[in-house]
């Protein structure tokens, strides 16, 4: 502990003791008029001066580059989900002219027109195409006060999927959730807390809407299997829940194409 | 006023040079300001209790910065430059926090 003792005791170089027994010892004063005007001390002193200014300077433009490159990355990210959007629309709207145009083809004969009714009733099945119909919606939130450490009092993609399971059971033909079709294709998942649904970020509430009949669709939903997850859940998480029947519903289109799949011709 | 005078043409020196300090010194950067902060202390201490002696401040100043700045080159050298660093630091802490304490008692007499 000697170190640290002699660190406390005597914190003053020991240089300045030596220099003033020496100049008491020459008979001056230890500290003069000449020691002010010295020319080496005025150089430490500059030189002091531009080492705590370079400092400053230094950690300015360090913040100022490390918060142009967070701007810089922000924007992108804008452009970047600008651009999804864009080319989202773009999609959306080839689908249309193409389904137009597969109408104007098959509209011309009678054997055109009765595919044409098959393929929609597929496309509706599948969630390429829009539908509407009478149905339920189940509204499912966060706890209204968030304390838990570990997330369990908000929703997790496990109870949208025994939601949407539940609906699925309960006879809908058609689910969406905030506005996102889900069809055979679609993953609702979560990555870093966030739950993604068609690989798109969702915020609670989740809206989930379901075509069916509105009356046994909304009744088997309670009594079937996501009717008492949700309750269980709501009773040891607080995490709030809803069903309301609709008259009218509309559910957009999935986007699903299908890249390596093609239909097999030895189908039955 | 002389010695003053000569900070004050450092800081502007800084700023109107606008040096920015090399890639490779910067690590030494914070080690470089506390020795100096250390030396300025102790030289401000030696002031208030007569005994200030410029040769003793100006190579008390540059060697520390020197020896803080080599030390820490050392380290990252053996590959212990951090703990070093935090040594240098506490070392160049503790003897700051005294000098400013007696320099505190010296003006306030408390």
């Amino acid at each position: 502990m000697s170190l640290l003792n002699d660190l406390f005791a005597k914190p003053l170089d020991p240089g300045y003791e030596d220099a003033a027994a020496r100049r008491r010892a020459a008979g001056e004063r230890p500290t003069s008029e000449r020691t002010w005007r010295s020319p080496a001390l005025a150089v430490g002193l500059v030189a002091l001066g531009l080492l705590l200014t370079m400092a400053v300077l230094q950690v300015r433009n360090t913040a100022s580059v490390v918060s142009s490159e967070r701007q810089g990355l922000i924007e992108q990210i804008h452009n970047e989900d600008a651009r999804v959007s864009r080319l989202q629309g773009e999609v959306s709207a080839l689908e249309g002219e193409i389904g137009e145009l597969e109408n104007d083809l098959l509209q011309n004969s009678a054997a055109g027109q009765q595919t044409r009714e098959e393929v929609e009733s597929l496309q509706a099945t599948t969630g390429a195409i829009a539908v509407t119909g009478p149905g339920v919606v189940v509204t499912v939130d966060n706890a209204e006060e968030q304390s838990a450490e570990d997330g369990t009092d908000r929703v997790l993609d496990l109870d949208l999927r025994q939601v949407v399971n539940g609906l699925w059971a309960a006879g809908a033909e058609a689910v969406a959730i905030n506005g996102q079709r889900i069809t055979p294709l679609s993953a609702i998942r979560s990555a870093q807390d966030v739950i993604q649904i068609n690989y798109r970020p969702m915020n609670a509430p989740y809206e989930v809407s379901a075509i069916g009949d509105p009356r046994s669709l909304a009744r088997d939903f309670g009594d079937g299997s996501g009717g008492q997850w949700l309750r269980t859940i709501a009773a040891s998480s607080g995490i709030r829940f809803d069903v309301s029947s609709d008259e009218s519903l509309t559910l957009p289109a999935g986007n699903t194409p299908l890249a390596f799949a093609t239909p097999w011709e030895g189908a039955p | 006023m002389i010695p003053l005078a000569g900070l004050l043409a450092g800081i502007l020196a800084g700023l109107y040079f606008d040096v920015s300090v090399p890639l490779e010194l910067q690590p030494y950067l914070p080690i470089a300001i506390v020795a100096a902060l250390d030396a300025v202390f102790g030289g401000i201490r030696a002031v208030i209790e007569g005994i200030f002696n410029d040769k003793v401040f100006v190579v008390s100043f540059i060697a520390n910065v020197l020896i803080a700045a080599f030390i820490v080159f050392l380290g990252d050298q053996l590959g212990v430059g951090s703990q070093l660093s935090t040594a240098v630091i506490v070392v160049l802490g503790i003897r700051i926090f005294t000098n400013v304490a007696t320099i505190r008692r010296h003006i306030f007499h408390a």
